[in-house]
């Protein structure tokens, strides 16, 4: 049995995305990462930064908690309870990928020509900034009772398709 | 876990697509992809063997449009169906929103359908998901082949409370394959 905070929805408002945005731009320049995305555990895009499209974006967060997620089932395996961070090395490029919250997952994508070492120190360092960000965001979420969409949506989305 | 950007004004939703082997899941998603290319927000992203069977999910992202001011974003994903992929079938399910369960309906595959159905419970119980809320579409597929069981039978063994809307489908003709988006997409706005 896992927590209950693992269906917590991330509520973000647009002080927090800014906020958020501002920080990753400032680390986008200190660390020269090529860019940073951060996502959900269901794969969902939360903010980004650096010159990748929010197409492209998208589609990195649906595969990085893919590879989180099945990461896990991995540890769990081994009898650890969580990795909390892959990494993958090619030719030219890495990828970051660490959880910084119960529900929140950070992947910057950095040229190859920084050590691994200063990835890790990156990395670490974006995601200690942010948490406590998200973390309110979470808070929010949970508190939240009251639903978004209240009118009776039936006819709204047969007009959608 | 659906995703509220009230910056943005968007809702985000992940939708699931389970079932056992060879049932139409991947089917289904491609099917979706060439109806309303318009709706399309990315790539289609298959990971799939040499041979086409899924090896660990398909990816489909869609901008359906607004609803009270708000986009709604759907992503669809498939599992891989094969028995051994299970561990990576659960990876998958992981924080959803909503399921469309894809029954296969040939006679010989009964007892894979209830198998399937039954791990998807499971999982969702492990996950400390609430099952009685969980919204789950049933889409009884194949039916244009000519050894199948009857819509009876297959209510009896994955339906048996009648819980659960369905729909009889024959993915590869895009037949109900729609209806069955539309369904899903109701009751997962609906509980946001
Ligand atoms: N006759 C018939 N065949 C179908 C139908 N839907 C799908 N198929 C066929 O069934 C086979 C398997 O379909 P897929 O969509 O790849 O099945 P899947 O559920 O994704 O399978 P896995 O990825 O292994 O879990 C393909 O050859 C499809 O063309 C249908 O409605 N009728
Ligand atoms: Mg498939």
């Amino acid at each position: 049995m896992e927590g209950r905070l693992s269906k917590v929805q991330i509520v973000l408002n647009e002080e927090e995305l800014k906020k958020i945005e501002e920080l990753f731009g400032e680390f986008l320049a200190e660390s020269e990462a090529r860019d940073i995305v951060l996502l959900n555990k269901s794969g969902e895009l939360l903010a980004k930064s650096g010159d990748i499209t929010s197409d492209v974006a998208q589609n990195i967060s649906a595969l990085a908690a893919g590879v989180f997620s099945a990461t896990n089932e991995l540890a769990r395996l081994l009898g650890e309870k969580e990795f909390t961070i892959t990494f993958h090395q090619g030719q030219e490029t890495n990828i970051h990928i660490s959880l910084i919250t119960q529900n929140a997952l950070l992947a910057m994508i950095f040229d190859n020509k920084l050590p691994i070492g200063a990835i890790r120190f990156w990395a670490k360092k974006t995601g200690t900034e942010i948490k406590p960000i998200i973390e309110q965001a979470e808070k929010r979420a949970e508190s939240q009772t009251q639903k978004v969409i209240n009118e009776d949506v039936e006819k709204d989305i047969e007009d959608l398709f | 876990m659906s995703t509220i950007n009230f910056a943005k004004r968007e809702i985000s939703f992940k939708i699931v697509y389970y079932g056992p082997a060879m049932s139409g899941k991947t089917t289904n998603l491609r099917y979706i992809y060439t109806t309303i290319p318009e709706k399309v927000k990315g790539d289609f992203t298959s990971i799939a063997t040499e041979t086409e069977r899924t090896l660990f999910f398909d990816f489909l992202p869609l901008e359906l449009g607004s609803i009270k001011g708000f986009t709604i974003r759907l992503s669809l994903y498939t599992v891989p169906g094969q028995y051994i992929y299970k561990l990576t079938r659960k990876s998958v399910l992981r924080a959803t929103d909503g399921i469309v369960f894809v029954a296969d309906s040939q006679i010989e595959k009964k007892q894979e359908n209830i198998d399937s159905f039954q791990d998807m419970i499971e999982n969702l119980i492990e996950f400390g998901e609430n099952v009685e809320t969980m919204p789950i579409i049933l889409q009884y597929n194949k039916r244009d082949l000519p050894n199948i069981l009857s819509i009876e039978e297959l209510q009896q063994d994955l339906n048996k409370d009648n819980k659960y809307q369905y729909f009889e489908a024959i993915a590869q003709e895009g037949i109900n394959v729609i209806e069955t988006l539309k369904a899903v997409t109701k009751l997962v706005v609906q509980k946001a």
